[in-house]
């Protein structure tokens, strides 16, 4: 063998290559065209199922009724990575730069949450949301908040639940990627006059922070210009206070590799999901994974669910492919430091 | 001493002639596998040891096929695989066992693989449904589905026919009422397993006593918000056609809109906070609903956990539902399961069901040996619910495949996915 090889060393990354590819055309590509054949059938489960190229209509059909479910997805995920961004960055900055010596612990502290299952997760968190639960009781029972206020069966439940689950999935890439800096970097742009970012970091912060607040106000259906100012304050106090030039020019752009691995391991498995919506939402809050789950399952609807996947996953495709660009694959892949 | 080591003889005696029992059902399941798996679905397997002897030794080839005249003797095979709902049989709590299950195996020889694998029945039928659909065995001799699901699989010619020859206690002991169901009029394919209600859940605490199902669409204050609606299609349109004046036993697409529009003017009204399956009696018990459209055994839980809910049949009405024992097309050991089913038409052992799992039994003579076993349930409304509350429970009726899209369709704006 090793003789073999040896002689013939171009084979040996196909060699390597070889188990992923299977897996893959067993598990993904052959899938994968099953559910375009299905995607393009009439008929039903008691007559049969007959397939077409005239059906293409399925995908129209099932694009106009189920359009706005597309719509909410994204808003949900989007939203969801955004948060799971604003709240995974200082977690990672701070177990990659001050961790010091409980780092592997601090790491553990992120997955062990990982050890539980998915559903349990879920359904604590419709424990702890809950109506006069742990968190509201007190606060209804001290006339803080009026009797009917409710987190669940909103769509705030949902997207907490959603950031709650992919938190580790952003945290983790953005760590590996801020803990391979290399620090005399740091201390390069410290030497060269990079002191605290003050009244760009303020300008910089009003923006992105009074942005995000109108954004996951119109998400949530929940305030827009109150979340608007209150967001454009917190990131005026942020930008000036507590954010360096060294961090601006240097910290952050070589850690944009972490953020895009952790936003697509965020954002991609968030717009699919349908347990969050399922447990924590109500009839107003379900996104297209329920969909798809109501006509596969009940209604036994195979072609529309296959489209609705189909769907899905090509939007998904083109979406992380100018994701990409934008971000700049070239750098991402090369590694720069 | 001489008598145990007899009585270990003896098992063991059985044990082997169980083992050769088990060769030739094995032998017959394969057969009867293969039989099946064309187009006939009541072929039953009838392999038998006592097959040979019916053929004479003078039959050549050539002679005519005399039908044997005597039925072949059928033995019970070495394993039963059967699925069912979770909490749906006897269970011993403390050694988690199943006292009937155990004595129908010390019975018939046979160990029954049971399994607590249903909660849904959608989600199974995806399970099941590339086999049936395949002709090939899904693995289950007997599983437990509701009166719908078990429509379906009869329309799609999915099931076994019972052999009753093998099933007196069946043919004598159920009740009168499942005797002339429209979708299997002659009992051919569904022996009901449990019967139960579904009505309002409340919280009597926070709504005070309600008697009327209109409730569910009335805006008040004191469960504004905090209305559950059902998942299950059949319920919650059962339930508004009820509250509308029409009769769920004879749904059309006319009652199927106006319900729909009824839900939805609700829905928007503010009055609905989410359309749920089992998950209600959560809520119920937490507070986050104080109105619900409720199971009558889940109510009965719910009951002992927190005193103040109440389950009620309305006074316009309410939905009865069964699920039913069912022999999939081609299961390995449809002898065994028929054994099986009878085996729970038996009152003695139905009513030792019963006394655990709190629903309405099929079984005709299992209510009075439950009174006598247990006196006091004899005064409990859900699991004995009174001759005039009976006679208000409608069965949603029969849906052709077209009308059960149509309203799986209109449902789902409804549960907010349409």
């Amino acid at each position: 063998m090793a003789i073999f090889l040896r002689r013939n060393k171009r084979l040996v990354p196909y060699l390597l290559l070889a188990p992923g590819i299977l897996w893959l055309l067993v598990f993904y590509v052959y899938p994968g065209f099953q559910m375009l054949i299905s995607s393009l059938w009439s008929g039903s489960l008691e007559k049969g199922f007959t397939f077409s190229l005239d059906n293409w209509t399925n995908y129209t059909e099932a694009l106009s009724r189920f359009g706005g479910y597309y719509l909410r997805s994204i808003g949900y995920a989007a939203a969801a990575t955004i948060l799971t961004f604003l709240i995974a960055y200082p977690l990672a900055y701070t177990i990659a730069f001050k961790g010091g010596r409980s780092k592997n612990l601090l790491l553990f502290l992120v997955v062990a949450p990982f050890f539980t299952s998915f559903l349990l997760r879920v359904i604590s968190w419709k424990i702890i949301l809950g109506d006069s639960g742990i968190v509201f009781g007190p606060l209804k029972d001290l006339g803080l908040l009026p009797e009917d206020f409710r987190v669940l069966a909103t769509p705030i439940a949902v997207i907490s639940g959603l950031t709650y689950d992919f938190l580790p999935f952003m945290t983790l890439p953005i760590y590996v990627a801020l803990e391979k800096i290399d620090r005399r970097l740091v201390e390069a742009a410290e030497d060269l006059y990079a002191g605290p970012w003050r009244r760009g970091g303020a300008i910089a912060g009003i923006a992105l922070g009074g942005g995000l607040g109108l954004l996951l106000g119109q998400i949530f259906g929940w305030w827009p210009p109150f979340l608007a100012v209150g967001g454009a304050l917190a990131g005026a106090l942020v930008g000036a206070f507590f954010i360096s030039e060294s961090f601006v020019r240097v910290t952050f752009p070589l850690s944009l590799p972490g953020v895009f691995a952790g936003s697509l391991l965020t954002f991609i498995p968030a717009i699919g999901d349908y347990i969050n919506a399922e447990f924590l939402g109500n009839p107003d809050t379900r996104m297209i994974g329920n969909v798809i789950q109501n006509r596969f399952l009940t209604q036994n609807d195979y072609p529309t669910a296959a489209a609705l996947s189909f769907i899905l996953m090509a939007g998904i495709l083109v979406a992380v492919a100018i994701y990409a660009r934008a971000l700049g694959t070239e750098e991402l892949t090369a590694g720069r430091v | 001493m001489a008598e145990q080591e007899q009585r270990a003889l003896g098992t063991l005696i059985t044990r082997r002639r169980m083992l050769q029992g088990s060769a030739l059902a094995g032998v017959a399941a394969f057969l009867a596998a293969c039989g099946t798996s064309g187009t006939s679905p009541s072929a039953a397997p009838t392999v038998g040891p006592t097959v040979g002897p019916t053929v004479g030794p003078t039959v050549g080839p050539t002679a005519p096929t005399a039908a044997p005249t005597e039925a072949p003797v059928q033995t019970p095979s070495a394993e039963l695989n059967w699925a069912n709902w979770t909490y749906y049989i006897d269970i011993d709590e403390e050694t988690n066992r199943y006292p009937t299950l155990e004595r129908f195996g010390a019975k018939y020889g046979t160990k029954v693989n049971y399994q607590e694998i249903i909660d849904d029945n959608d989600v199974f039928f995806g399970t099941i449904k590339d086999a049936l659909s395949g002709g090939q065995d899904t693995g289950w001799d007997v599983v437990t589905l509701t009166d719908w699901m078990a429509q379906r699989l009869i329309r799609l010619g999915w099931l076994e026919k019972l052999d009753k020859t093998n099933m007196p206690n069946f043919v004598a002991n159920l009740k009168d009422r499942f005797r002339s169901r429209s979708w299997d009029p002659g009992n051919d394919y569904a022996a009901p397993w449990q019967s139960g209600m579904t009505g309002l859940g409340y919280d009597e605490k926070v709504t005070g006593p309600l008697t009327s199902v209109k409730a569910l669409f009335t805006d008040d204050p004191r469960w504004r918000g905090k209305v559950e609606y059902l998942t299950e299609m059949r319920d919650t349109i059962g339930l508004t056609m009820i509250s509308l004046g029409l009769d769920p036993a004879e749904p059309d697409r006319a009652g199927c809109d106006a319900s729909i529009a009824a839900i939805t003017a609700a829905q928007d009204a503010g009055i609905i906070r989410d359309v749920k399956g089992n998950s209600y009696a959560e809520d119920l018990k937490s507070g986050d609903a104080v109105l619900a459209m409720a199971w009558s055994g889940d109510m009965e839980q719910a009951v002992v956990e927190k005193e103040s809910l109440r389950f009620t049949i309305p006074d316009e009405g309410g939905i009865i539902w069964t699920d039913n024992l069912l022999i999939p097309r081609g299961a390995a050991h449809k002898y065994t399961a028929e054994l099986a089913v009878d085996f729970y038409y038996d009152p003695l052992n139905a009513a030792d069901v019963e006394l655990y799992v709190y629903y309405l039994c099929p079984v005709k003579g299992a209510d009075e040996i439950m009174v006598e076993k247990q006196p006091d349930i004899a005064e409990d409304p859900i699991a004995f619910p009174p001759a005039e509350v009976q006679a208000r429970l409608v069965d949603f009726g029969a849906l052709s495949e077209d009308d059960e899209k149509y309203f799986n369709n209109q449902f789902a704006s409804v549960l907010g996915v349409g």
